[in-house]
């Protein structure tokens, strides 16, 4: 299926340096170095992050990337994977426990991208919208029954 | 320990009856008690004056298999299966015989009332000179013979604070089953992250309405609005990735933060105390980068 996926890459980002050194990290099969790619062309190029590279994680078998937002920022680490696979927890944590703020890219067959934040522990929430005092409603309510 | 709890009373134990494998609960007493300790539970009974409608339940209250691991843990509860088929014959037909004088004292009642309110009826007329009075009296007269009282009109007590609910000591003991709780991986991880997050202060309810194990309150559920959707999983169980983005999404409209909830493995061999095994949290929300 690898074999098959790398010859629908289309020329121009197989040529791309920035791929290239991805692939020579040698780690990752081509689908996640692919994804990637399309990550860090989608932070560099749409988001405006500074600083992206790819940096290898043996253990993961995978291929992360590394950027801030903007100059200054502390650095995030970016979880690439395409969307047909599976993921265990233990791996999330796998890079969660490398220190820097997370995020999880998956990359879907048409390319389009989702992020997601993780981080260790308990993120409270925002808090929902205030709901409005409903007494005023309740005795029209009671108006129209009379 | 929660101030709730009251050492000095003499029967501090709670009664959960079985259903199959679902725990139950029916006295009001025993429901108070287990909220101080924190364990929330869901009513699931209809209310008598307000049938056919699922806003405002009454008892049983349904626990959670988690919670009723955790009362068994905690504080002394005892299962009781009550069983199905009652074999008792005397027992049947004295409740045959209870439910018959019951339905005779209603009918009766009934006709009283029934009485009553034609009098009062026919009194309204006579005092507003309403000539259509006459035939309210015929259908009083009439209505020793014509009354009729089905039984499906008959209300049935049931009992839950007398006998068959609240055994003397000697009685349970009799009735005391073996948790009739299966106790596999999934719900062994379940009851872990349950525990933990209890021991945190953290309330608990079931999450089935979003997809998930539990939804985590930070204080009572009825003064708060829950604050993560909980997943149990083993740190090795592969999740599929679409599962995780919809989870997510569904995390982030309804204002609540997913939480991957997997219990430690134990430490390995060659320590000599035994560490205390913990559950690690991962927290993921739907990414605000637009």
């Amino acid at each position: 299926m690898d074999e098959a996926h790398q010859a629908d890459i289309p020329n121009w980002i197989q040529q791309h340096s920035v791929y290239q050194d991805l692939m020579r990290l040698d780690v990752g099969d081509s689908a996640q170095v692919y994804a990637a790619f399309l990550v860090y062309m989608d932070l560099t190029e749409v988001r405006g992050w500074s600083g992206v590279f790819g940096v290898s994680c043996p253990e993961l078998q995978a291929v992360l990337l590394e950027g801030r937002e903007k100059e200054g920022d502390t650095v995030q680490m970016i979880y690439p994977l395409p969307s047909h696979r599976s993921i265990k927890h233990k791996v999330l944590r796998c890079v969660l426990d490398r220190g820097s703020p997370m995020l999880l890219c998956v990359v879907a067959s048409d390319s389009s991208l989702v992020y997601q934040r993780l981080c260790d522990g308990f993120l409270t929430p925002d808090p929902p919208l205030d709901i409005q005092d409903q007494g005023r409603r309740q005795h029209r309510k009671r108006r129209l029954q009379t | 320990m929660d101030a709730g709890e009251d050492q000095s009373t003499g029967d501090d134990v709670i009664d959960i009856s079985f259903c199959g494998s679902t725990p139950l609960m029916w006295k009001v007493s025993d429901i108070k008690k287990c909220r101080g300790t924190g364990v929330i539970g869901a009513l699931v009974g209809s209310l008598a004056r307000q049938p056919r409608q699922n806003v405002r339940m009454g008892r049983p209250l349904e626990l959670m298999q988690e919670e009723a691991l955790m009362l068994e843990e905690t504080i002394s509860a005892s299962a009781s299966l009550h069983t199905q088929d009652c074999k008792d014959e005397e027992a049947a037909r004295q409740y045959e015989a209870v439910l018959e004088s019951s339905y005779k004292e209603q009918c009766t009642l009934a006709l009283e009332d029934k009485k009553t309110v034609l009098r009062r009826i026919m009194q309204k007329k006579e005092n507003d000179n309403d000539d259509s009075g006459y035939a309210v009296r015929d259908r009083l007269n009439a209505l020793d013979q014509a009354f009729s009282f089905p039984r499906s009109a008959m209300a049935i007590q049931l009992c839950t604070a007398r006998a068959g609910f609240s055994h003397c000591p000697d009685e349970r003991g009799f009735l005391y089953t073996d948790w009739p709780i299966p106790r596999d991986e999934r719900s062994e991880i379940r009851f872990r992250v349950y525990r933990d997050l209890r021991s945190k202060g953290y309330y608990l309810t079931s999450a089935g309405k979003f997809g998930g194990d539990f939804l985590v309150y930070p204080g009572d559920p009825l003064r708060f609005h829950a604050h993560y959707i909980a997943l149990c999983m083993s740190m090795d169980e592969q999740l599929p990735l679409c599962d995780v983005l919809a989870i997510a999404r569904l995390g982030s409209n309804v204002k609540k933060t997913v939480l991957l909830c997997s219990p430690q493995k134990p430490s390995e061999a060659g320590k000599e105390e035994r560490i205390e095994e913990g559950v690690v949290y991962s927290s993921l929300q739907w990414s605000s980068i637009v």
